[in-house]
């Protein structure tokens, strides 16, 4: 292979991996700062005693929601059943690892844009990015397994399946710098 | 005419996407959560931001379509883009654009007639423009929610269309991600 061809499919594994990157870091973010809300919407609105009132449920609301009268009742529930189960240190760790999170991936498609921009600094800095997306993770993983069944049922699988994607973004980042030195 | 979009447009279309995809994700968990009383008051905040960044969606794709317009940039080389291409490439932004007009407008439109007001940011509040009407409120709640899920089958389309060019690393992407 020349070297003219080598560095075309090296940039063009750049801009595919960039925009990867990009579109995987915009959707970490809102889900992180989704979780962030729901953390502090769920400890702001829950009552001194952690039980919840009774459900409110008028029958124009319902139709307008389209819900059955056990269904209203169950969206408090599912809340108690949150609040009952959570361990009190859940809701602090999360905040601060959803915190963490947004900004990271905001970073890693800010990165992701670096790279397909043929950044020559792109693939290292994105490592570390990656590297440090994977450790939340991971990190979120721990905290989901140490907080019982009813946690682990909601968080476990979306954070294995973001660890994986992170754990690939940071293998190709790798795979491309030791590329790039090889070629050098 | 410049290679790529300027930089406030590139600012704004990122601005834009990140929220829309913030407004799908929380609206799915928001309207999961127990229905308001006096003392059950979990939808409070998160409706109130649903309807702000709605509101500053709408602004932000005004003043994107400005800018857009007054700096336009080069046309994508033919050989990247045939006929058909730039036929769907076009039609996906005008949908595009027309859906998140019609999703913000007939969100803030239900809201309007449910009796429920806006105060846009916690600062300004918005006048009242409907009066409480279950009817219209139903009817535009119902807009709402399948123009939002238009939106998120065309929003697809352009985000398979994106990664076709960046993988194609045929310069049409990088238009978009100026740094």
């Amino acid at each position: 292979m020349t070297d003219a061809m080598a560095a075309n499919d090296q940039s063009r594994w750049y801009s595919a991996l960039g925009a990867v990157a990009v579109v995987l870091g915009l959707l970490l973010a809102v889900s992180h700062a989704n979780e962030w809300m729901k953390q502090a919407v769920i400890a702001a609105a829950t009552p001194a005693s952690q039980q919840l009132p009774a459900a409110n449920c008028p029958e124009d609301e319902l139709a307008e929601e389209g819900l059955s009268v056990a269904e209203c009742k169950h969206m408090v529930a599912r809340v108690q059943a949150y609040v009952v189960s959570a361990p009190p240190w859940f809701p602090t760790v999360q905040i601060v690892l959803s915190v963490l999170g947004t900004l990271a991936a905001l970073a890693s498609a800010a990165l992701g844009a670096a790279l397909v921009n043929l950044r020559a600094w792109a693939p290292r800095v994105a490592s570390v990015a990656f590297a440090i997306l994977l450790a939340i993770d991971g990190a979120g993983f721990v905290a989901a397994v140490n907080a019982g069944p009813i946690i682990r049922s909601e968080y476990l699988w979306p954070t294995l399946l973001w660890f994986v994607l992170h754990l690939m973004l940071l293998v190709a980042c790798v795979a491309a710098i030791h590329d790039e030195a090889a070629r050098k | 005419m410049q290679n790529g979009y300027s930089r406030s447009a590139v600012l704004i279309h990122w601005i834009i996407a990140v929220s829309i995809f913030f407004l799908f994700v929380s609206s799915w968990w928001m309207l999961a959560l127990p229905l308001p009383s006096k003392e059950l008051t979990f939808r409070q905040f998160p409706f109130q931001l649903h309807k702000n960044i709605g509101i500053t969606i709408v602004i932000l794709l005004v003043l994107f379509l400005y800018v857009r317009f007054r700096h336009r940039p080069a046309a994508a080389p033919a050989e990247h883009m045939p006929g058909w291409m730039r036929k769907l490439a076009i039609a996906d932004h005008v949908i595009l654009y027309v859906l998140i007009f019609a999703t913000c407008l007939s969100g803030y439109l239900s809201s309007s007639y449910s009796g429920w007001g806006t105060t846009y940011w916690w600062l300004i509040k918005l006048p009242y423009w409907g009066r409480k009407d279950e009817e219209l409120n139903l009817f535009w709640s119902d807009v709402h929610l399948w123009a939002s899920w238009l939106l998120l089958a065309v929003l697809s389309v352009h985000i398979a269309g994106a990664l076709y060019h960046a993988f194609r690393n045929d310069g049409i992407v990088r238009r978009m991600l100026r740094m």
